[in-house]
């Protein structure tokens, strides 16, 4: 019988939790324990969520690239790059040289507000998926 | 720990404190073992000068692998410290900086052991500490005024200009987003866009201030010792700065540090803290201001998490509570992303 590694990890995090820290008398070492108890029970969940959030966030990005190419046709240079590269990447994380270039156009220029109205659902949504592994 | 400690140390308070012979260290013990400098308590008997002597000390030092190591310094602290002890705020007196790690195993600061207790809010104790202390009504006022007297100091007469003055304007808001951007480039940290949202944000809103008092920048309940009801001591001197009294209003009024309760920082109903801060200060509190410096707060944590994260990732420290705080930066930032309005 073999277990899978995230199946692995959330028993390792029990021991660590239930019968190893409570064992150790020096307080340190025994944070020390509850501690890696915590990492390795969240690392856990990243392993098990981990594709299902690949999946959700790789629909999304094309979704939102689909929407902000009208709204960001004829931006300045630097914003039509950075939005090329959102495109060729289809990752979240390419989406913060965008936001950055957005806000050198300005803050209270109309597309831009728009296009931060497309770009915050998914950043939302990104964060959620975070979070189902940190809490 | 200790016995290397006091190996170093009783030589040195010896000739510090010009003793006649030996000095005798008592009960010394590490009472945090934080993510910041090492804190020790003790108590030293000595003679001087044919005198008995007798005296309590808290002594900190800086491991140099600690949370905030690139921006807080004991050697600003020291000096931070001399300076208050001509103003109003409650604060630890002073003795001796030693930069010289050769001496004392580390840099390293000695001041006044104060009396009184610290509990931490995190805890079901410590909320329990301060709802007992919120409805006794003592220490709200007491711990309102310690802020009032923070803001209150003239900080260019005692000499804290050295800390640097922004001019009046948004310079202020904008020095704080450049020291937090800083030390998110320095974490190492690949980021996330809500920062690059959070940040632009605070760039295009920064809010113009036209008085600047010293500002503590963490002042709430586990900053401050406690004794009798009353502050005795504000702590933690590592993130002030010339400022936006503000700046401090509003970590007074984040939800952050507050839990299951409407007390602010666990401790001071709002009203009493509106009514008295003012009144103490002569300055009006500004909500819209405060509301701003709450997203610079989800900045600042975002950058916390993210410099303790680094340096689990980096080799410097093994203290696996900041491997851990690799999540607290989603936290972080879920929070800027509600304050932003999603």
């Amino acid at each position: 019988m073999s277990l899978e590694p995230a199946e692995l990890l959330r028993r390792l995090s029990a021991s660590l939790r239930a019968d190893i820290g409570p064992a150790v008398a020096d307080e340190y070492a025994r944070t020390q324990a509850f501690m890696a108890s915590v990492i390795l029970e969240r690392v856990s969940r990243q392993l098990e969520l981990g594709p299902a959030h690949a999946r959700a966030e790789d629909a999304e990005m094309v979704a939102l690239v689909d929407a902000l190419g009208p709204v960001l046709a004829g931006a300045p240079p630097a914003v039509s790059s950075a939005l090329l590269d959102v495109g060729n990447h289809h990752t979240v994380a390419s989406l913060g040289p965008l936001l950055e270039q957005l806000y050198a156009w300005g803050s209270a220029e109309p597309r831009v507000i728009e296009a931060l109205g497309l770009i915050r659902p998914t950043l939302r949504k990104d964060i959620d998926r975070k979070m189902a592994v940190a809490e | 720990m200790s016995d290397e400690l006091l190996s170093v140390l009783t030589p040195y308070l010896a000739e510090r404190l010009e003793a006649d012979g030996e000095v005798v260290v008592d009960q010394l013990d590490r009472i945090a073992v934080g993510w910041s400098h090492e804190t020790w308590l003790f108590d030293a008997s000595w003679m001087a000068k044919g005198e008995p002597r007798s005296q309590g000390f808290c002594l900190r030092r800086d491991p140099g692998n600690a949370l905030l190591r690139q921006m807080s310094d004991l050697g600003e602290q020291f000096k931070v410290l001399r300076c208050l002890e001509a103003t109003d705020v409650p604060a630890p007196e002073v003795y001796f900086y030693e930069e010289d790690p050769a001496v004392l195993g580390a840099p390293a600061l000695l001041m006044e052991k104060v009396a009184g207790v610290c509990p931490s809010p995190w805890g079901k104790a410590g909320r329990e500490f301060y709802a007992a202390a919120a409805a006794r009504g003592v220490l709200p006022l007491s711990f309102t005024e310690s802020l009032a007297a923070i803001h209150n100091a003239d900080w260019r007469a005692v000499g804290l200009d050295f800390l640097g003055v922004p001019e009046l304007g948004d310079a202020f808001a904008r020095r704080e987003i450049a020291k937090w951007r800083l030390l998110i480039e320095q974490s190492g940290h690949p980021g996330h866009p809500i920062l690059a949202d959070l940040i632009g944000w605070l760039e295009a809103n920064a809010p113009s201030t036209d008085r600047l008092t010293l500002v503590h920048g963490a002042f709430r309940t586990g900053n401050v010792l406690i004794a009798d009801d009353r502050v005795s001591a504000v702590l933690d001197w590592e993130l002030q700065v010339i400022g936006d009294p503000m700046y401090d209003v509003a970590y007074m009024l984040t939800e952050l540090n507050r839990e299951g309760t409407d007390l602010l920082s666990n401790v001071v109903p709002r009203d009493v803290f509106f009514d008295r801060y003012e009144s103490a200060t002569g300055i009006t509190i500004d909500e819209d201001r405060c509301r701003y410096y709450q997203l610079l707060y989800a900045m600042r944590s975002a950058a916390f998490w993210m410099s303790a994260a680094g340096l689990f990732a980096d080799g410097a420290n093994r203290d696996l509570r900041l491997a851990r705080t690799e999540w607290s930066v989603s936290v972080a930032l879920e929070r800027a992303a509600k304050e932003l309005g999603y």
